[in-house]
């Protein structure tokens, strides 16, 4: 469960406060739902998604997270360009206080990225498809009950894809996904529920569908 | 499912500053190639050259001690506080994308970047002394335990240093171009080659408000009892600069935490 109560958020900028990106977003996720985000450039999307992380905090209101979120897993985000896939990964596994069985953890990150020989080459001449394989497989080693993830499953291809979506039904009966993509098939494929960001305020859809219709009905022809 | 217990905090802090650390010494040890060489030679090359400079002009005894000795301790001292000082500072900029997990806050970057420094420069100071002893030179510190404690002071008011640094330039760009530029005049108004005796009185009171030189004398006298350290003196003066800083820059750390992510 992870509850959103009438949160603002505005960035400073170098000409003082910037305008309002959030304005009153108030949210309940229930577990093990997908949920996907939608919205314009801008609308606030990676920024909620931030807020849910909790690697931001709200200019004003308040989020809850009442169980294990993982980090909003992005294209760019998260890894250190000079350290190797392992490296990052082996970071990973001990700021998640997973020190006692990194060996495990590793086989099964290394399994599920399948990058291969580049598993051992620094991240920075990865592809954004294999940076989002890679950030995937080791998020999924720590068993979170929320994923939530920037764009991230639409730079994989299909085959990662696939996989990844058998996973999350896998997974369905103890974690669930929040989703941003601008792909309606993405959105489609993984997600039931879906949120609309508009004008700085969220409309929840139990449908994903009708979230869809409502984000693509909006827009001017 | 059934919720699990949340770590405890001090659990997580522990983890994320073990993380930290060996990442921060694998980036450094071994980033490029040889780079753990380059981290040796440097203070090593930096040393030599000014022992060199002043056999050069026979220079033999400053302050009742071999010249070398009061450069290789001035020296070892002053790398003590500048390198942590200036690797704590860039902490928060380079370490942007760890900001990402948010169990990993901007102060731990700064606190563990403070740490691996002051770690390598122990290494590095042990080297360099063994090769001066064999080499013959009197580097055996008279008392070890002073030698430890100025060290230590020095490496605390780098970390202050590093804190509030690590803010005032990632809030304000041009306060960390400034700090930036103090840093050369501080290598000489801290007494590392030349003596701060020479420079009479009201302007050497001024020169003792920076708490480094008050360290690098500190470390000279406990490396030789007989040195005619400044009467000022004071590794008291040491350690109540460090703790001031600190506790600014942790201040700074805690006030700006939000700033300082969403940069």
């Amino acid at each position: 469960m992870i509850l959103v109560e009438d949160v603002y958020k505005r960035y400073h900028t170098l000409h003082g406060p910037g305008h309002w990106v959030l304005q009153g977003v108030t949210l309940s996720i229930p577990p093990r739902v997908n949920v996907g985000l939608l919205g314009r450039n801008g609308a606030g999307k990676s920024t909620l998604l931030r807020l849910i992380g909790g690697i931001d905090q709200p200019t004003r209101g308040r989020v809850e997270r009442r169980c294990r979120v993982s980090w909003p897993m992005g294209r760019a985000g998260g890894m250190v360009g000079a350290l190797s896939g392992r490296q990052n990964a082996r970071f990973l596994c001990r700021v998640h206080g997973h020190e006692d069985d990194i060996p495990e953890r590793m086989a099964s990150i290394e399994d599920f990225a399948e990058l291969g020989e580049a598993f051992d080459e620094p991240v920075s001449t990865y592809s954004s498809g294999m940076r989002s394989r890679l950030q995937f497989a080791t998020s999924l080693a720590f068993d979170f009950d929320v994923y939530i993830a920037d764009e991230a499953i639409s730079a994989g291809d299909a085959a990662f894809r696939k996989k990844a979506k058998r996973v999350f039904r896998e997974l369905a009966d103890h974690a669930s996904l929040i989703l941003v993509s601008h792909s309606a098939g993405t959105l489609k494929q993984f997600c039931s529920a879906g949120v609309l960001l508009e004008r700085g305020r969220a409309r929840w859809f139990d449908d994903v569908d009708d979230a869809i219709g409502a984000y693509e009905g909006g827009l001017p022809a | 499912m059934v919720a699990r217990a949340p770590r405890p905090p001090l659990a997580v802090l522990l983890s994320v500053w073990r993380a930290l650390f060996l990442r921060e010494a694998v980036l450094r040890i071994a980033r490029e190639r040889a780079a753990w060489l380059w981290l040796l030679l440097e203070p090593v090359a930096h040393i030599a050259f000014l022992i060199f400079l002043f056999t050069a002009i026979r220079l033999r005894v400053v302050g009742g001690i071999d010249t070398a000795v009061w450069l290789i301790a001035g020296l070892l001292a002053f790398f003590m506080f500048r390198r942590p000082a200036q690797r704590a500072m860039g902490a928060v900029d380079a370490n942007q994308v760890l900001f990402t997990y948010r169990q990993v806050k901007p102060v731990d970057a700064v606190l563990m970047r403070a740490a691996v420094e002051g770690f390598l420069m122990t290494v590095i100071a042990v080297l360099v002394l063994a090769c001066a002893g064999f080499y013959g030179l009197a580097v055996v510190p008279a008392d070890p335990l002073a030698t430890l404690a100025s060290f230590a002071g020095l490496w605390l008011v780098g970390l202050g240093f590093g804190l509030v640094a690590s803010v005032a330039s990632e809030l304000v760009p041009e306060a960390g171009r400034l700090i930036g530029v103090t840093m050369t005049p501080l290598y000489f108004f801290s007494g590392v080659i030349f003596p701060l005796d020479r420079v009479p009185q009201p302007y050497r009171d001024v020169l003792m408000l920076n708490p480094v030189a008050h360290g690098l004398e500190a470390t000279r006298l406990a490396f030789a009892p007989y040195y005619r350290a400044l009467p000022e003196t004071s590794l008291a003066y040491l350690y109540a600069c460090a703790l001031a800083a600190i506790l600014l820059g942790l201040a700074l750390h805690r006030r700006f935490e939000t700033s300082l992510v969403t940069r």
